[in-house]
């Protein structure tokens, strides 16, 4: 008797413990109040509320200081090795604006002649790197052979030479007219040649509207304004990125009023609700998600990374097509994301390069009539179609730890299933397992960016199954290869966007949902932050895929208002 | 953790009370798993309509933020653990034993390099060792039974051979040495007995170490993907809406882990006080 | 059995064996490690450099595969790396774009500083709550004691750790949410107090565990002192301060000797705690280079051994100083 009463005790002991430690969190929302709305009056505090050190104590004007909670911190800042922060730190020969229309940093003009293989810059010549010594032709053209002779992912191959004809006049020439290179040029980024060596990494120096005060490795860096900025110094004159890389620290952090901003999920704002002294920042963004699918039936093709290709039941185009159709994506938006996402049709919805013919209408009739014509039949009654046998069921895959992911997986699954009569098996993988299974599985993927470039690499047969996830459905069309070239090889931007557009939907066929919709398309996100009240990030460029980065892409306009 | 000894005249009621308890958890524990074992999946599937509830009758733990009904999901998850709990102690008792058994031939050199892998696997954090395991295994079920038994073995290992050296310097086994019995026959037929209860009381006493390094695991990554119902990932899930001030889904799940593992860990206790009465009163 | 021949002379031995031991049990741990993470299907560093940066060219992942010396089959490499690391070089890490001896360095100073906190606080408190509970073995403050500890040793370490981190920084906003130093601070102008502060929730959590653990050995052990004969005699002789004189010194080398002997956990608590809290040690490294940095991974793997062992070494050489009846170092 006595081992069960000591037992019993252990298990209320074991409660009691619980509720005592836990429970108290139950006031967490009211008694943060005070606190933080105290915190969020403008006062010039920056530094950690919590912290002794109170920061020189003294109570500026106006702020003009700021934290932010950031994803990750980069190992180095070199931009000719890849480096990020390279829009803050450095500039470029040409920059992209809010609206996309390319626009002059470091060069002041430029001339493209009629066979659009020769690109003549002309440098302004009031820029000046943070040593105070001018930008010269000469570091241009040291910039881009160092990542032409590099390991980077800034791909200039297309270059057949660089030269400064004087200090200030570059001449790039292409092997062959490539109508993105302004694009690719503008995120190249221009480092000094005389102080250029192992160690620049860590040490940049740049000609951009910031220049790194401090770096601590994987815990934060410091950036301070320059103020020698040829476009006229920054507003913020002090700005911390501290690493954050787990969204429940992100929020735990912007509750108990330590970050200025930091980013959030719309899983996230929709589950937390409010957080005092915060509103909440919308940016809206072209980072589409969508569900690739094996393009090909699946014929025991092994591929040459040894994984299977090819799926019996999305290789079937009026699977593809009713889950295009079939699909109530401003529901998905709704249910799944709380609102915070449009529907999408297309991995460049809103750009310039995108056919408006791609959008939609959700129509489920139509696709029942696809899967009812192509013999898609719920012969058991089980509410799950089959043909031949084949039951029209596949896996979905995302990537563990995305929650956005995984609540589309499941709100597409949940209509599939309700409304289709296919069924979908929600799944996460970590990274590594995909490796095997992404030629035969279908999988979320998220993708958009301001460069048309993705749109070749998604779609264009020569990268069809490889492992780089841009074509892991292995969807080849020849017509559409043959748009995709002429767009990749026009003179010009504005003369290739007829051609990146008819790729998406000529009339006939095409990548888009009308076409092979190899890529079921599904909605936009938002990108969502957490943001003290006051903070003006000014007007954000639309976001390109990953919500970090583009975030801070025009921190030199952001500022506190009064 | 031995439990106190109570005064003698007491004993023989209480043997028969230790049993007692021991059927009870052990029915405790075998319906829950049963329950979470047979449980039909569409009982905690997504239902945007029914995203992040407070407990109510319908849904005693709440719902998260898919909707998922977390009760059910709780018990899924229980479920597994003490699936993955049972089997990786089991298979770490196993390899025990055989060590045990081989540590009772009584070869210098060959305890000498089992003495060693001891040494080896204990010199590895487990934690570690665990994460390495899982990056092998391609994380998931599998790796984790493999990891968990893998590292959990020394401790039984220890205890098994520290029991077979001591009866080994018996006379009786002595006398069967020199009656010309081999040394095999002599471990298993002499030793091998009294290892069965140092087996069962030490699988058992792994087994709460296996859950609570199963939902570690799988909280920092390495353990089971986030689709499945497992306490590691419920509770790792839970965190960002602690601090919002939903606190049962949370409270619930981590309740019930503990309480599972205290269940189990007094199972342990109770089996060493009924299948050992000699250790208990060291 | 043998019996120990000195008492000094004993322990002397005893740490040559062991040297020569650990040299072989380090090796073996090297060859787990890297065959073990060389056998995954996991993302090499070319997978999550073409992540991050879409749109990278065939000719420039080779280039990188050759910078990184991925061509080569694992036992080349295997090879190469324990070379490199017998001379001192533990390689470049991937991730941080820095050697390795570095990183793990600059960690191992964050990690130790917790670590050590830890340590150092549960076995204090260990050793008084179970001197405690020993000392009135049974009474009413005993047994709500060990409940106490009972539950304690089965909640999951990372769940008491986010706990703390809701209760005591998010709703209490006693304490930093994580981090080693303040936001935006010069990390050679921090101060020690600003370094304790940031170091008490994740030092709360490592000890968590081993605090409870350590308490119920005290427990037992003094409980049987205290039932022992010479306990009784000196009662019965009527002597005060028995726990001083006679008890506390059979029971504080036992404590002493699990402490050093737990080095283990202590590692894998801080890898726990060091995720929850964003704390930039060696934990939170391994974790994050698991999936993607080998190198890196592979050195710190290798350090914790070398931790570890250091550890279990120093509770063997304590136990046959206080146990003569130990016959071998293990």
């Amino acid at each position: 008797m006595k081992k069960l009463i000591s037992f019993a005790l252990i298990l209320t002991l074991s409660l009691a413990l619980f509720a005592m430690l836990t429970g108290c969190t139950e006031n967490a929302t009211t008694e943060n109040d005070p606190v933080e709305t105290s915190d969020a009056a403008p006062t010039g505090e920056a530094a950690a509320p919590t912290d002794e050190d109170d920061d020189t104590g003294q109570p500026l004007p106006v702020k003009d200081e700021l934290i932010i909670g950031f994803t990750s911190i980069p190992t180095h800042f070199d931009p000719l090795q890849s480096g990020s922060a390279g829009v803050l730190l450095f500039s470029s020969l040409i920059a992209a604006d809010a609206d996309m229309n390319i626009v002059p940093d470091l060069a002041e003009s430029w001339e493209i002649s009629n066979d659009g293989m020769v690109y003549t810059f002309n440098l302004r010549d009031d820029a000046l790197f943070t040593d105070g010594t001018p930008v010269k032709a000469s570091d241009v053209v040291f910039s881009y052979y160092t990542i032409m002779n590099g390991a980077t992912s800034t791909d200039l191959s297309i270059v057949e030479s660089v030269a400064a004809a004087d200090d200030s006049t570059i001449v790039i020439t292409l092997k062959q007219p490539r109508s993105v290179f302004l694009l690719t040029a503008a995120e190249v980024y221009i480092a000094p040649e005389h102080l250029y060596n192992d160690d620049f990494g860590l040490n940049p120096v740049g000609s951009g509207p910031f220049k790194l005060e401090q770096y601590n490795a994987d815990e934060q860096f410091i950036l301070t304004a320059n103020e020698a900025y040829y476009a006229g110094a920054p507003a913020m004159k002090r700005v911390v990125f501290v690493k954050m890389d787990s969204e429940d620290v992100r929020l735990a952090a912007a509750q108990s009023g330590q970050v200025d901003i930091t980013l959030t999920s719309a899983v996230t704002a929709a589950g937390v609700g409010e957080v005092p002294g915060y509103y909440l920042l919308v940016e809206e963004s072209v980072d589409n998600m969508g569900i690739a699918l094996p393009f090909t039936l699946n014929e025991g093709e092994i591929n040459e990374y040894g994984a299977p290709v090819g799926n019996d039941v999305t290789g079937d185009i009026a699977v593809r097509k009713a889950l295009s159709y079939g699909i109530d994506r401003q529901k998905i938006c709704d249910d799944a994301l709380s609102g915070f996402a449009s529907p999408a049709y297309s991995e460049n919805d809103g750009m310039p390069w995108s056919n408006p013919e791609n959008k939609i209408d959700y129509d489920l009739d139509l696709a029942k009539k696809y899967l009812d014509d192509a013999g898609w039949i719920d012969e058991d009654g089980d509410g799950i179609r089959s043909k031949d046998g084949v039951r029209a069921s596949f896996a979905l895959l995302y990537f563990a730890n995305d929650s956005v992911r995984q609540a589309v997986a499941h709100a597409t699954a949940q209509q599939a299933r309700d409304n289709l009569g296919i069924e979908i098996d929600v799944d996460a993988a970590a990274t590594a397992d995909f490796a095997a299974t992404m030629y035969s599985t279908p999988i979320i993927l998220a993708w958009g960016s301001s460069n048309p470039m993705t749109s070749y690499y998604l779609f264009h047969s020569s990268n069809a199954g490889k492992d780089d996830w841009y074509n892991p459905e292995n969807y080849r069309n020849a017509t559409v290869d043959s748009y995709l070239d002429q767009a990749l090889n026009a003179k010009s931007l504005e003369e290739s966007y007829e051609y990146w557009k008819k790729a998406q939907w000529d009339g006939i066929t095409g990548t888009s949902l009308k076409g092979d919709a190899a890529y079921v398309f599904l909605i936009n996100k938002k990108h969502l932050y957490w943001a003290r009240e006051g903070l003006n990030t000014g007007r954000q460029k639309i976001h390109a895929h990953g919500d970090a980065w583009p975030l801070v892409a025009n921190l030199k306009d952001w500022k506190w208002e009064q | 953790m031995k439990m106190k000894v109570l005064p003698a005249e007491k004993r023989p009621n209480r043997r028969a009370m230790i049993g007692i308890v021991c059927v009870l958890i052990f029915l405790i524990l075998i319906t829950l798993y049963i329950v979470g074992a047979s449980m039909n999946e569409l009982l905690f599937e997504p239902d945007f309509s029914q995203k992040l509830l407070p407990p109510t009758m319908k849904h005693p733990f709440g719902t998260d933020f898919l909707g998922r009904d977390m009760f059910a999901r709780t018990i899924k998850g229980l479920s597994l653990s003490m699936f993955i709990g049972a089997t990786a102690s089991g298979a770490a008792a196993v390899i025990a034993l055989i060590v045990g058994i081989v540590a009772a031939l009584g070869k210098t050199w060959l305890d000498h390099f089992l003495n060693w892998v001891i040494d080896l696997t204990m010199g590895i954090p487990h934690t570690v060792l665990l994460i390495l395991i899982a990056i092998a295994t391609g994380r998931g079920i599998t790796g984790l039974i493999i990891g968990i038994s893998l590292t959990h073995w020394t401790g039984i290992a220890r205890i098994i051979r520290g029991e077979v050296l001591q009866i080994r310097s018996r006379r009786y086994i002595t006398a069967s040495r020199k009656l010309g019995k081999s040394r095999l026959w002599v471990a298993v037929r002499h030793i091998l007995p009294h290892m069965i209860p140092q087996f069962f009381i030490g699988l058992v006493l792994q087994f709460p170490h296996a859950i609570m390094h199963e939902s570690g695991l799988t909280f920092l990554g390495y353990g089971m993907p986030p689709e499945t119902p497992a306490i590691g990932i419920i509770l790792s899930e839970s965190m960002r809406y602690l601090s919002a001030g939903m606190w049962w889904l949370a409270f619930f799940p981590g309740a019930a882990l503990a309480i599972v593992v205290l269940l189990i860990d007094k199972l342990g206790e109770s089996l060493k006080l009924a299948l050992d009465p000699a250790s208990a009163q060291e | 059995m043998r019996t120990a021949a000195g008492a000094i002379g004993r322990p002397l031995k005893n740490v040559g064996i062991y040297l020569l031991r650990g040299v072989s049990l380090l090796l073996a741990s090297t060859i787990i490690a890297f065959f073990l993470s060389s056998i995954a299907p996991q993302d090499d560093p070319i997978h999550a450099y073409i992540q991050a940066n879409p749109g990278v060219s065939a000719e420039n992942v080779a280039r990188m595969e050759e910078y990184w010396g991925l061509n080569q089959p694992p036992v080349a490499r295997y090879v190469t790396w324990l070379k490199n690391i017998l001379s001192g070089d533990m390689g470049y890490s991937t991730s941080n774009r820095r050697p390795v001896a570095e990183v793990i360095g600059v960690r191992f100073r964050a990690s130790i500083a917790l670590m050590m906190a830890a340590w150092i606080f549960s076995g204090i408190l260990g050793f008084g709550v179970g001197c405690i509970m020993g000392r009135f073995a049974g009474r009413l403050i005993d047994r709500v004691l060990k409940r106490v500890c009972l539950v304690m040793c089965s909640i999951p370490t990372f769940w008491i750790g986010i706990v703390f981190l809701v209760f005591f920084s998010v709703t209490l906003g006693w304490f930093p949410f994580g981090l080693s130093m303040p936001i935006g601070a010069n990390p050679d102008e921090v101060s020690i107090w600003q370094r304790l502060h940031h170091l008490v929730l994740p030092a709360l959590t490592v000890s968590f565990l081993s605090f409870a653990n350590l308490a119920l050995v005290t427990r037992e052990k003094l409980a049987d002192v205290m039932e022992s004969g010479y306990i009784l005699f000196a009662k019965a002789r009527g002597e005060k301060w028995i726990l001083r004189r006679h008890a506390l010194r059979n029971i504080l080398i036992p404590a002493v000797t699990m402490q050093f002997g737990s080095f283990s956990e202590l590692f894998g608590g801080s890898v726990i705690a060091e995720n929850i809290f964003s704390y930039p040690g060696l934990g939170s490294a391994l974790t994050a280079s698991g999936k993607t940095d080998l190198p890196l991974f592979l050195g710190i793997t290798l350090f914790s051994v070398l931790f570890v062992f250091c550890g279990n070494m120093i509770a063997n050489i304590l136990y046959s100083f206080i146990d003569p009846r130990v016959k071998r170092g293990d």
